[in-house]
């Protein structure tokens, strides 16, 4: 767990409310996200989690300003930072946060980088345009920056072109890249699934480093629960486009609430139970450009009620702010 | 930088390699085509024939001629007398045409470079507009109609009824302009097209993406990330392009009656005079192994991860 | 060892599987093809083409070569009633050709039985003979149209059971001999699209065996194999054809191929194959290579499916794609090749007609003093139609076929 306490006395740093994002495809419109909300305080790390296709990487797009329009469309919702709605800016004050108070990595560090560009001109390009360096000065920052992400030889590096780096070391450059600037707030979208475990291990230890040193917030998008374990305060579940659950990382794992949640922790191998086979949860996720009515999870799920059928559960809270969204559970926390 | 002499070198020696071949070819070829090039013109006086045939070398035995003209070619860069056109060397002829056509070449390819990638660019940013719809209708148009049949259209509207070209003629700027364009257009056409699709595909790429993350402006994200991905297949369609303008350029110096290589080449051909023909074919297989070369060697600079070999 | 739950499990995860309908990669393609309004259009056009091309015979088209230099030279389009065969200098008898051929089948019942009745052989044989020439020479058909081959003989005789002497108005005029440029049209796409076809296949079958051997043996064999595509990439094929064609025109040369009962036309079809090659090798190659080491067709080894399985399900279609796609976009280079080739006078030679030819005689008679538009615009507007059809069906096949590429429109 995280060792820095974030202060979440203070104001959020970003508030996400009720964001709906829907994708036209040809067959029908695709509810990619159906209303999520969530804040981020400063200097905390927030993890989302989930499966493919449940939404947590369009909503950091969304809240990015760079969901692809056609075919993607934002429904409603309002993204707060800094006294402004991100969804409603205009291109250039958009284009003055992004990359420089809010920055991203991607999942795939071998196609994130442009391989038709030397590594030093993808850093400088960015604190040329934002921090509006001389182009000297923007070389030896970002010779800095890779020093500072474990590149050695920086100097040198700068003039490389991506292809020449392993795909850890462009995992690191990415994130040099996505800090140079000193953003308030980075999203990490699945920044180790691409990578070889040991590598994995290695960038999420960078990732933690950096931010006790720069206190920098940090969204943390994967489906991967041992990411959560290893470097996030909170987490949200999401499921079908929706949250189903919000709580501390060390609580969900003790006492996960939502069926889904129960579900993902027992999918996890464990090491002191010996088995034959892992545990799946059944069936598929539910078609977001056809939903039925009631809860989205009621088909895979194994203690469905008759009311799971006919109205979908709103996001309850339960006791010390942990908020789920299930009947059952909700029933049971009442009867405790 | 010894990567690149490697490679020239190694090009080279392919180059040298195909031209024997092509010569060897014509040259069974031509032998084997009975009588001689006058066998034609009857009542010609023996002792001018036995004067001909020594000039063109025939009266030795057949290796000896293959051994010769070889020799001829590769030390003295000599290929020897037209058949057909009297006191006219195929090194002469070559050095009348080759300015009007390489002239003509240059010009339609720049044409068509600027116009093709300036359509494609315009057509992939304003996508589903009526102008990406005009300029991509037109380049169907380009790519669909053949380009006689544009240069023979042309020549009736802008020369013969609005009068802002001169009908034929060589030299001036006004004169190789309309066959330049009428040249260009078609490869124009494919060029706008491929930036297009190009610009498209790479608009989608993951580093793009990562550009706009940046906080890059849009125009800048695609002159800097967009655009020189999006040009690679144009490169790579250069050397086509070439191939395509050389053989373009044959109809169009017939229609503009233009005295270029082409023009030779194709008279060359209808009057079987095969000493041309064959210097035509050796000189354009270099031109193409050059720009070739020249092409390869632009791509690699452009994207670092192709290595030439 | 399998416990119960375990089984439970996989006797679940198969039940859910079979709920799963798949959808094949072709089925999966014409879906997306009919949403594709050009392509679509261009598929139909282009079916309803190759079907005229091929009923031409039966269709009530004026002669494609008789010619009428005193009344007919140049007229425009126009909807006159033309019968067939009334052309005063073909002496036909009646003025028609339903006329002239009851005369001529006279003629021949007459020769027959003037056979029949003399007892001796060699007489015999000398009428046998007669009839023949004549059925080659004097038989109206023969004046009217080049060479039918037998089934065009046929279908003829069946348009003429059915339409007698009707024969369609010149809609789209006469060319300068006066000759029907609606019929000339019609004739000259039989030429044209099987020129197209034809070294379209040729080179099909040259790319994809060259292609497929290069890739699926891969190492030295394919770097050997695409060194020599790179450098036949560098041969200017256009001039060698020519220079070819040369050789081939030579009256010695052409003798000997007429000997060994090859046509030019058909030497002609098989160099332009041959040269069109070269792309397709390279994208089959490609593919190969890069299907080989898919993850699909590793995990079909390795749950066991066949050689010939994995060969037919995995790696013919996904290659077919590309073959089909690209044969697509070959055919409209082929046929602008030949109508290059007839413009230069190298390609098609008359009687025989195609596009080519019909355009070059169009721009021929382009003149500032009068405009003959229609000489150039309705052969030039079917070349242009079938190539636009051609390339957006091509384009529309992409699209479908590898939905990676549905942003490229």
């Amino acid at each position: 767990m995280n060792n820095t306490p974030a202060d979440r006395s203070s104001e959020p740093l970003l508030q996400v409310q009720d964001l709906q994002v829907t994708f036209k495809t040809d067959l029908a419109d695709v509810r990619a996200v159906r209303g999520v909300s969530f804040d981020v305080y400063p200097g905390e790390t927030v993890g989302i989690v989930g499966e493919s296709g449940s939404g947590k990487s369009v909503t950091n797009l969304a809240l990015m300003g760079l969901v692809p329009k056609p075919p993607g469309r934002i429904d409603g919702g309002q993204v707060w930072y800094d006294g402004q709605n991100l969804l409603e800016l205009d291109d250039r004050s958009m284009q003055s946060i992004r990359g420089h108070k809010i920055a991203m990595i991607f999942q795939d560090p071998m196609t994130a980088l442009n391989p038709l560009m030397t590594v030093g001109q993808q850093l400088t390009e960015m604190t040329r345009l934002h921090l509006g360096l001389s182009k000297s000065a923007a070389n030896d920052q970002a010779a800095d920056m890779l020093e500072l992400v474990g590149i050695s030889n920086a100097k040198k590096r700068l003039r490389d072109y991506p292809h020449q780096f392993s795909g850890g070391m462009r995992q690191r450059v990415m994130i040099a890249m996505a800090l140079s600037c000193q953003p308030d707030l980075l999203i990490a979208d699945e920044p180790t699934t691409a990578l070889d475990v040991t590598i994995q291990a290695q960038i999420l230890e960078l990732l933690r480093e950096l931010q006790e040193k720069r206190g920098t917030s940090i969204i943390m998008i994967t489906h991967d629960l041992g990411v959560v374990a290893e470097i996030c305060d909170r987490v949200l579940v999401m499921y079908a486009g929706q949250v189903v659950e919000k709580a501390e990382v060390k609580e969900l794992f003790a006492n996960p609430q939502h069926p889904y949640t129960k579900g993902l922790l027992r999918s996890l191998p464990r090491f002191d139970q010996v088995t034959d086979s892992l545990y799946a949860i059944p069936g598929q996720p539910p078609d977001l450009g056809n939903l039925p009515a009631g809860c989205a999870f009621r088909d895979r799920c194994d203690v469905s009620v008759e009311q799971c059928s006919q109205e979908a559960p709103e996001l309850y809270s339960l006791h010390d702010g942990r908020l789920v969204s299930c009947f059952v559970a909700k029933e049971e926390a009442s009867n405790a | 930088m010894r990567d690149l002499a490697g490679y020239i070198l190694k090009r080279g020696l392919w180059m040298v390699l195909t031209l024997w071949v092509v010569y060897s070819i014509s040259f069974a070829l031509m032998r084997s085509v009975p009588g001689n090039p006058f066998s034609s013109e009857r009542g010609m006086p023996p002792a001018i024939e036995l004067q001909m045939k020594a000039r063109y070398n025939l009266d030795a035995p057949i290796m000896q001629q293959y051994v010769d003209i070889l020799k001829g070619i590769v030390f003295r860069g000599d290929m020897g007398w037209s058949y057909k056109l009297e006191d006219y060397s195929v090194n002469q002829v070559i050095a009348e045409g080759f300015p009007v056509s390489a002239s003509l070449a240059i010009f339609a390819l720049v044409f068509a470079l600027i116009l093709g990638i300036t359509a494609g660019v315009i057509s992939a940013v304003y996508r589903r507009t009526p102008a990406d719809t005009a300029l991509m209708m037109a380049a169907v148009l380009g790519i669909a109609v053949p380009n006689f049949v544009i240069a023979s259209i042309a020549i009736l509207l802008f020369v013969f009824m609005l009068q802002l070209f001169p009908a034929a003629g060589w030299g001036t700027l006004s004169q190789i302009a309309l066959p330049a364009l009428c040249l260009g257009m078609p490869i124009a056409a494919y060029i706008a097209r491929l930036t297009r699709t190009g610009m498209l595909e790479t608009m989608t790429k993951d580093h793009v993406r990562t550009a706009f993350a940046k906080g890059l402006p849009r125009h800048k994200v695609i002159t800097r990330h967009v655009l020189p991905g999006a040009l690679l297949p144009v490169v790579s369609y250069l050397g086509p392009a070439v191939a395509r303008v050389l053989t373009g350029s044959v109809v169009l110096e017939k229609i503009f009656a233009l005295p270029g290589m082409g023009s030779h080449f194709i008279n060359a051909a209808l009057q079987r005079d095969y000493t041309v023909a064959m210097g035509m074919v050796l000189i354009y297989t270099v031109l193409l192994f050059v720009m070739n070369t020249l092409v390869d060697i632009t791509y690699s600079i452009i994207d670092p991860r192709v290595k030439l070999q | 060892m399998m416990t119960d739950s375990n089984r439970e499990t996989l006797e679940r995860i198969l039940a859910e599987s079979k709920g799963i309908h798949g959808v094949s990669l072709w089925q999966d393609a014409w879906r997306r093809l009919r949403r594709n309004k050009t392509a679509m259009i261009s598929l139909v056009f282009l079916i309803l083409l190759a079907v005229m091309a091929f009923i031409t015979p039966l269709l009530p088209l004026q002669s494609p070569i008789d010619k009428d230099l005193n009344n007919r030279r140049f007229l425009p389009p126009n909807l006159q009633a033309v019968v067939m065969g009334s052309r005063a200098d073909l002496k036909f008898e009646g003025g028609t050709l339903t006329g002239e051929m009851a005369k001529f089948d006279k003629m021949i019942v007459a020769l027959q039985e003037d056979a029949a009745q003399t007892g001796d052989a060699d007489e015999q044989q000398k009428i046998a003979e007669s009839i023949q020439s004549r059925m080659e020479v004097e038989h109206p058909f023969n004046q009217l149209w080049n060479e039918l081959d037998p089934l065009s003989w046929k279908m003829t005789e069946i348009r003429i059971a059915v339409f007698g002497d009707y024969s369609i108005p010149s809609v789209f005029g006469t060319d300068k001999l006066g000759r029907d440029l609606l019929a000339r049209v019609f004739w000259g796409a039989r030429v044209s699209l099987i020129v197209g076809v034809i070294a379209a296949l040729v080179s099909l079958i040259i790319g994809v065996s060259y292609g497929a051997i290069a890739g699926y043996f891969g190492g030295h064999i394919d770097a050997a194999m695409m060194r020599l595509v790179d450098v036949l990439y560098s041969v200017p094929f256009f001039f060698v054809v020519i220079f070819l064609l040369t050789f081939l025109g030579e009256p010695d040369v052409k003798a000997w191929f007429d000997s060994v009962g090859v046509d030019q036309i058909m030497v002609f079809y098989i160099t332009i194959g041959a040269i069109y090659w070269l792309t397709m090798s390279r994208v089959v190659r490609g593919q190969v290579l890069a299907l080989r080491h898919e993850q699909f067709i590793e995990a079909a080894q390795t749950i066991g499916a066949s050689p010939p399985r994995i060969i037919f399900r995995h790696l013919v279609p996904n290659v077919m794609g590309v073959v089909i796609v690209y044969l697509t976009l070959t055919i409209p280079s082929v046929m602008l090749f030949e109508a290059f080739l007839s413009f230069l006078g190298m390609g098609v030679a008359p009687p025989d007609v195609s596009w080519g030819l019909l355009l070059n005689d169009g721009i021929e008679a382009l003149s500032i003093i009068k405009i003959f538009w229609w000489v150039v615009l309705f052969p030039g507007a079917a070349l242009a139609f079938t190539l636009f059809a051609l390339n957006f069906l091509g384009d529309g096949l992409r699209d479908a076929l590898d939905p990676r590429m549905k942003n490229r429109d």
